[in-house]
């Protein structure tokens, strides 16, 4: 069962909203409604899905920044939701999150040599005389200079702070990182640096990734698999080559039709999605995507599908493709 | 790694903090600067006063030199009392100094202790502390202070009473501003980032949102002064505050009989000692917000 490196089985997280001043029924926020995936050693999972689809609330919910509602991670086989405040800390130091806003993510009073000085100073990573040097070593390693140590973020470009960004999250050696759509606020020339010292980093420090996304584009060429959500749920998942070859799921599609190739001279047909995405509040019966689907059925309005198995490694929920597992499901009931 | 290195390490380029950079933007503005140098003025005047280094014969009464109007040898007259109004003026200035210093270091960081955890905790500490915030600040604030002072008078000096009472009445407004910005800053992600190294509450509270909103602090010291400066004038004139030290509320007091006599100096004495120190700080406090308020240059941070 936990023999994986990260294995996340039905997660949950609901937010509490009050309907209105003085009612006091409380509805709730489906951002992460059943979500279950595993990450291999040294791999990378992309997480995609638009602004909405809670996969930013799956990244915090692993981290313990949010509290699950429900549901089970397994890191190495260990339980995170169960740790103590002590154990959860040197887990703290095994996961580390990137984030998206590098002009938010980094305290604006604090110099370069601070954050990270900090970092190794709460975890007690090296002695006291030794920590400049590391400091060093680390903005060595995501391809800074030493001299940058005692400046403050607002001297810094969009790019320099998110390799800061890095840098703080590998002071503590991890071994998991979540990259909470690291470059979706960087100009383009910029974001292939990144994204190719990511991968970079991968390779020598021997680190696993969650890739949270919501640019398919930037996660086809990092990505070893990649799951797409909509709705807090996961309707498609396979390996990256596969999925952007052969997408199963009508949001899929749509997702990848809406993908632009930079070549003025090809058009390509855009499969245009009607309306917005759902209130994650009031969620619609059956499937979560009936309101948008271009290939609706009398059956998605009235039943949830659930992700099957659709060949090798390639799963997706859709009943478009289960009408050939009916006998099984029937089978079950 | 090799000597060389380390000793590289040792001598790296400074950065250019965000409070330097305050500094450059407040030295450059010449009349907040002036307002800086009345503030530094009455600061020194009254640490001279508290020593009776200057002015030393504020209380000397002389009967025959009652009402003098204002001359070479008195340049302020003199009072009732046949004092000299110039030299008790500026031991006014030790006794209003003295409050705005003491009660803001009693209120500020009481504001700050409390609109901290509540805006971090949130949940049933900060429902706690906001109720008890709002049934402070829905008393009217003189009546509190007077009830305080009356409450403690037997107690402590009457000064000191004064001192607690204004500093306990008026932590409310910094309080109200720290709950807010510890509320926005929790949910940044440089403190998410924290949360995620591992960082403890008071690590992340102290060492990294309360620096990114101290000069809200300093902000609202330079409000809170003046503001307790006036506070004190206002119960010495109404003789709640100290009796036998010379304070600017006292000699308002004291004038008001005399004006009908013609006697004006002490009036205008204290009213215009009041005046530059106040105008003075309310200068300064507006440039120091626009040099150390990013959200008002139009800044990133």
């Amino acid at each position: 069962m936990s023999d994986s490196f990260l294995q996340v089985t039905n997660l949950k997280k609901y937010f509490a909203v009050r309907e209105g001043l003085f009612s006091s029924v409380k509805s709730f926020v489906h951002a992460v409604d059943g979500v279950s995936f595993e990450i291999e050693k040294g791999k990378t999972l992309g997480l995609v899905g638009e602004s909405g689809s809670g996969k930013t609330t799956v990244g915090r919910v692993l981290l313990g920044l949010l509290e699950a509602t429900s549901g089970e991670v397994y890191f190495e086989g260990i339980k995170v939701f169960e740790l103590k405040r002590k154990a959860l800390r040197s887990l703290r130091k095994r996961m580390q999150i990137i984030f998206q806003d590098p002009y938010g993510s980094l305290n604006p009073r604090m110099t370069v040599g601070g954050m990270l000085g900090e970092v190794l100073s709460i975890h007690h990573l090296v002695r006291k005389n030794e920590r400049r040097e590391r400091i060093a070593e680390l903005l060595y390693l995501v391809g800074l200079q030493p001299e940058h140590m005692n400046r403050y973020p607002h001297e810094f470009s969009g790019g320099q702070r998110q390799r800061i960004g890095i840098a703080r999250a590998l002071a503590v050696e991890p071994e998991l990182i979540i990259a909470d759509e690291p470059v979706s606020a960087l100009d383009v020339s910029i974001q292939a640096q990144i994204l190719n010292l990511l991968q970079d980093l991968q390779e020598k420090l021997k680190l696993t990734y969650l890739f949270i996304a919501h640019d398919l584009s930037v996660v086809k060429h990092i990505s070893d698999e990649v799951a797409v959500m909509y709705l807090g749920k996961i309707v498609e998942r396979a390996g990256c080559r596969e999925l952007f070859s052969h997408p199963l799921h009508p949001y899929t599609q749509a997702l990848l039709s809406a993908v632009p190739i930079p070549d003025p001279r090809r058009r390509k047909e855009h499969l245009m999605l009607r309306g917005d995405i759902t209130s994650p509040i009031h969620l619609p019966r059956g499937c979560r995507f009936h309101n948008r689907c271009p290939q609706v059925m009398d059956r998605c309005k009235k039943e949830e599908p659930r992700l099957q198995k659709q060949g090798n490694n390639h799963t997706t929920a859709c009943h478009l493709y289960q009408g050939n597992q009916m006998q099984t499901t029937d089978k079950r009931l | 790694m090799t000597d060389d290195r380390k000793n590289q390490l040792g001598n790296l380029p400074t950065g250019q903090s965000l409070w330097r950079d305050a500094c450059g933007r407040l030295r450059k503005d010449k009349i907040s600067f002036f307002a800086l140098l009345i503030i530094l003025l009455y600061s020194g005047v009254a640490i001279l006063s508290q020593f009776n280094l200057i002015a030393p014969d504020y209380q000397k009464t002389d009967f025959v030199q009652r009402y003098l109007p204002p001359s070479g040898q008195h340049l302020l007259g003199t009072d009732h009392m046949g004092r000299d109004v110039f030299q008790r003026v500026i031991h006014g200035s030790n006794i209003s100094m003295k409050v705005g210093l003491v009660t803001s270091l009693i209120a500020i960081p009481l504001g700050i202790l409390f609109g901290s955890l509540a805006g971090y905790y949130g949940g049933r500490i900060d429902e706690l502390i906001v109720w008890f915030y709002s049934t402070v600040a829905s008393i009217p604030e003189l009546l509190l202070i007077i009830t305080i002072a009356y409450v403690l008078k037997g107690r402590i000096s009457a000064i000191s009473a004064i001192y607690v009472a204004i500093g306990l009445s008026s932590w409310v407004g910094i309080c109200r501003v720290m709950r807010g910005e510890f509320l926005k800053h929790k949910e940044r992600e440089y403190i998410q980032a924290e949360k995620a190294l591992g960082a403890g509450s008071f690590r992340i509270m102290f060492r990294h949102i309360l620096p990114n909103v101290f000069h809200l602090v300093i902000i609202n010291f330079s409000l809170r002064f003046p503001a307790a400066i006036k506070t004190e004038v206002i119960l010495s004139y109404l003789g709640l505050g100290v009796e036998k030290q010379p304070s600017w509320g006292l000699m308002i007091a004291d004038a008001q009989q005399e004006l009908s006599r013609g006697v004006w100096w002490q009036f205008v004495g204290a009213i215009l000692a009041m005046f530059f120190i106040i105008l003075a700080f309310n200068i300064f406090g507006d440039a120091l917000r626009d040099a150390l308020d990013p959200k008002l240059r139009g800044e990133k941070i």
